[in-house]
């Protein structure tokens, strides 16, 4: 037996197919990559059969046409078929001029798949670290926004149906202990936590095709989170650090409530108002809390009798929000009560807020609406420091805006220019409005629109009673509006001398 | 959303004489209308010629792609209907190879009113088998095929720019031509293999309303002879011709007798 030729013997797959693609020569070590022997394969089989089945049909619907187009093919990769599975190769051919055959080699290209797989499995990972990355922004940037519990709240199951790809998500909180719902979402039943508190620990659990991460605040776990229907399966070194964030905001919402909770029973036990009882007069207040912010505002409203047969009532508005607004215009409230006196007037008592406010810095440029109404005469004495004017609403004829008596706010004082009042007669059914700028001010117009809006409100609500009206006023001027400021509105009529009988307009 | 020109969409060209019944040839899967080279040109003298790119393949505008749209043949077909309709053309003899055999026939099912004939080029409405029914690939297989197709991400993107090289004995074809040859967009090329090798429309087939020639390849791994036989079978009014050409492809590697075949149904009207 005489060696073998170098063809036969080259350290790489040989064959050359007839024009039909039957394969009619082939050497040892494409039938060693095949693992069958040569009288299987010569002028038995097309060179398709010897690849894999994506390699059998890349060649049957490309390759073979490519190759008779073009003559020829180079370094394409594909598989061939073998015992012990696929062998990945590179494939060059070339057709032969005249007699249309063609000769193939196939070069192993293990370490080159090999080093390909390593390219795509580094490109994916990179990807992945990319997408975890901004769904850790998008998390981050939806907390950071959330000041209180049901915002926060919002913002996990956003994350939790968004980029952490659950179908269903549910926010179960802990109150004294144990663990309520406190929102879900998604399509289908809420899923729930596997036990009624998570004493257990702080990884995150998965059971049943579900996901349950706990949200570690400073001292245990305020809430859990519960995913189902999960898909792709999400990372988990994401799920603990969304998980980490949510527990610390959920932690800081709770506290910042607790706060709010606080300054918001302050604020509304200064508020309380007791007006006296007369016949003379009647009043309706609205007040509206600013809902987007959870601080409270710095706006009141109060009505007490000045000295005998003289109503005050006065409108005010502290500069800023928080604590620090509340107890200013706390202090402010007790110190219009104290600074009015019978026969002194509005004027008078501006003046003597301003020396106020300057032992008390944060009630400083407060704006005020204050007046003084004559119950037996119905002469209303009025004064504003930098605050909106008063809306005159006759028992009959047009409304009109009371721009008399305006000056600076409190403690802004110009040098030798003192506080002004001015005084009104007013007829029995007369109404008078006080209200803060919360009620005209929007960010998209002007305050000349706002109180002529103001003006048309309160005409198309004519004829209500006192409370009704402050009441469909604001509802009217705060249609569609998300309430951001405080709004406070006060409605004052004079019902005349009782003695003269029957002049008093109704409600 | 602006309007579609279906033309430019898939690079449609119309070439031939003004007279005579149109022939519209369409590539099958892996490949672009430069599979008709050799068959088209033939009938130029007789007929109006049409070859057009399924969108991913060729000189097809891939900017409308919507990969939701086109998860089922009909996408194709419809597509494939609205070229007919922009082309102004009298009713036509459509010639589909392989999967483009399904999407004719879809397109003759949804109007036949723009379909005269319909011609089956290694047709096959379903490549795996099922229950009695050989279609060429296993089931086991094709999860196979799907997964080297995924894998073979960067041999497909070389084929996109394949190395230029000359075509010694047909010195005749431009270097245009062979470097546009076969060109596909190796994201739709996936799709499109899933689709294609995947959908079964084995039962649409007894719905094609017009005349069809089934033209079978002697020896073709993705078409067995008896698919041949089987859609001969299910349609209503067909013809078989089996070819001695062997292989996928007898628009390129049996151009001469494809031809003569074609030519002579053509005649016969």
């Amino acid at each position: 037996m005489s060696a073998p030729d170098d063809w036969t013997a080259a350290p790489c797959g040989l064959l050359v197919l007839d024009p039909a693609g039957t394969v009619v020569r082939v050497n040892d070590q494409l039938l060693a990559w095949a693992g069958r022997p040569a009288a299987d394969v010569v002028d038995r089989v097309r060179f398709g059969d010897l690849l894999s089945v994506g390699g059998r049909l890349y060649w049957e619907t490309h390759l073979a046409p490519r190759l008779q187009l073009e003559g020829r093919l180079q370094e394409i990769s594909v598989e061939l078929r073998s015992p012990d599975g696929r062998v990945p190769v590179l494939l060059s051919a070339a057709v032969v001029p005249g007699s249309g055959h063609v000769r193939v080699a196939l070069h192993g290209a293990r370490d080159r798949v090999r080093f390909e797989r390593e390219l795509r499995a580094a490109r994916e990972q990179a990807q992945h670290a990319v997408d975890r990355l901004s769904t850790l922004q998008a998390v981050t940037w939806g907390l950071s926004r959330a000041t209180g519990v049901r915002e926060v709240v919002e913002a996990v199951l956003t994350a939790a149906t968004g980029p952490l790809g659950a179908a269903t998500a549910a926010v179960w909180t802990s109150v004294e202990g144990h663990l309520q719902l406190h929102s879900a979402r998604g399509e289908g039943p809420v899923p729930a936590p596997s036990a009624p508190d998570l004493a257990a620990g702080p990884a995150p659990r998965s059971a049943d095709g579900r996901f349950e991460v706990p949200l570690p605040g400073a001292a245990g776990f305020p809430g859990v989170l519960v995913l189902a229907g999960v898909d792709p399966v999400p990372d988990t070194d994401v799920l603990a650090a969304v998980a980490q964030q949510a527990g610390l905001a959920l932690d800081r919402a709770r506290l910042h409530e607790q706060s709010a909770g606080v300054a918001h029973a302050l604020q509304h036990a200064m508020l309380a108002v007791h007006p006296p009882v007369d016949p003379r007069y009647a009043v309706g207040a609205t007040y509206r809390a600013g809902v987007e912010m959870l601080e409270v505002g710095g706006d009141w409203y109060d009505v007490f009798l000045v000295g005998p047969g003289t109503l005050g009532v006065v409108v005010g508005d502290v500069v800023g929000r928080g604590l620090v607004a509340a107890s200013a215009m706390g202090q402010l409230r007790s110190a219009v009560r104290a600074v009015s006196e019978p026969g002194a007037g509005p004027a008078t008592a501006l003046t003597r807020l301003d020396r106020f406010v300057e032992q008390v810095p944060t009630a400083q440029m407060a704006t005020v609406a204050y007046a003084e109404l004559d119950l037996a005469t119905g002469v209303l004495r009025y004064a504003c420091a930098g605050h909106p004017p008063p809306l005159l609403l006759p028992a009959d004829g047009p409304d009109h805006y009371l721009w008399g008596g305006r000056s600076t706010p409190l403690g802004a004082v110009v040098e030798g220019v003192p506080r002004t009042g001015t005084s009104l007669q007013l007829r029995a059914g007369d109404r008078v409005l006080l209200y803060t700028d919360g009620l005209v001010e929007r960010r998209d117009r002007g305050l000349d629109e706002g109180m002529a809006a103001l003006a048309l409100a309160a005409e198309q609500v004519r004829g209500r009673s006192l409370g009704d009206t402050t009441e469909a006023v604001t509802a009217v001027m705060l249609q569609g509006e998300v309430v951001s400021d405080d709004v406070c509105a006060l409605l004052l009529r004079w019902s005349g001398p009782p003695q003269q009988g029957g002049v008093a307009a109704s409600g | 959303m602006c309007p579609v020109d279906p033309l430019r969409r898939n690079a449609v060209t119309v070439t031939g004489s003004p007279d005579g019944v149109p022939v519209v040839f369409v590539h099958g899967f892996g490949c672009d209308q430069g599979m008709w080279r050799h068959v088209a040109p033939a009938f130029e003298a007789t007929h109006p010629v049409v070859t057009l790119d399924h969108v991913g393949a060729g000189g097809s505008d891939t900017s409308g792609y919507d990969r939701e749209r086109y998860s089922s043949l009909q996408a194709y077909a419809d597509d494939l209907v609205e070229v007919l309709a922009a082309s102004g053309l009298p009713p036509v003899v459509l010639v589909g190879h392989s999967v483009s055999a399904t999407i004719g026939a879809l397109a003759a099912i949804a109007r036949p009113e723009v379909v005269r004939q319909l011609v089956m080029v290694a047709p096959n409405p379903r490549f795996v088998d099922d229950d009695g029914y050989r279609g060429g690939f296993g089931a086991d297989e094709v999860d196979e095929l799907l997964e080297t197709m995924e894998g073979n991400h960067l041999g497909w993107s070389a084929d996109i720019a394949p190395v230029i090289m000359g075509a010694p004995d047909r010195p005749e074809l431009g270097e245009e031509l062979t470097r546009s040859f076969c060109r596909t967009d190796p994201t739709i090329a996936r799709d499109f293999a899933r689709v294609t090798f995947l959908s079964d429309h084995r039962a649409d087939l007894a719905h094609v309303p017009v005349p069809t020639l089934v033209l079978q390849c002697s020896d073709d791994a993705l078409a067995p002879l008896e698919v041949g036989a089987f859609v001969h079978d299910q349609l209503p009014d067909s013809e078989l011709v089996v070819l001695a050409a062997t292989g996928h492809c007898p628009n390129l590697s049996a151009p001469a007798e494809l031809v003569g075949v074609l030519r002579a149904h053509l005649d016969r009207g």
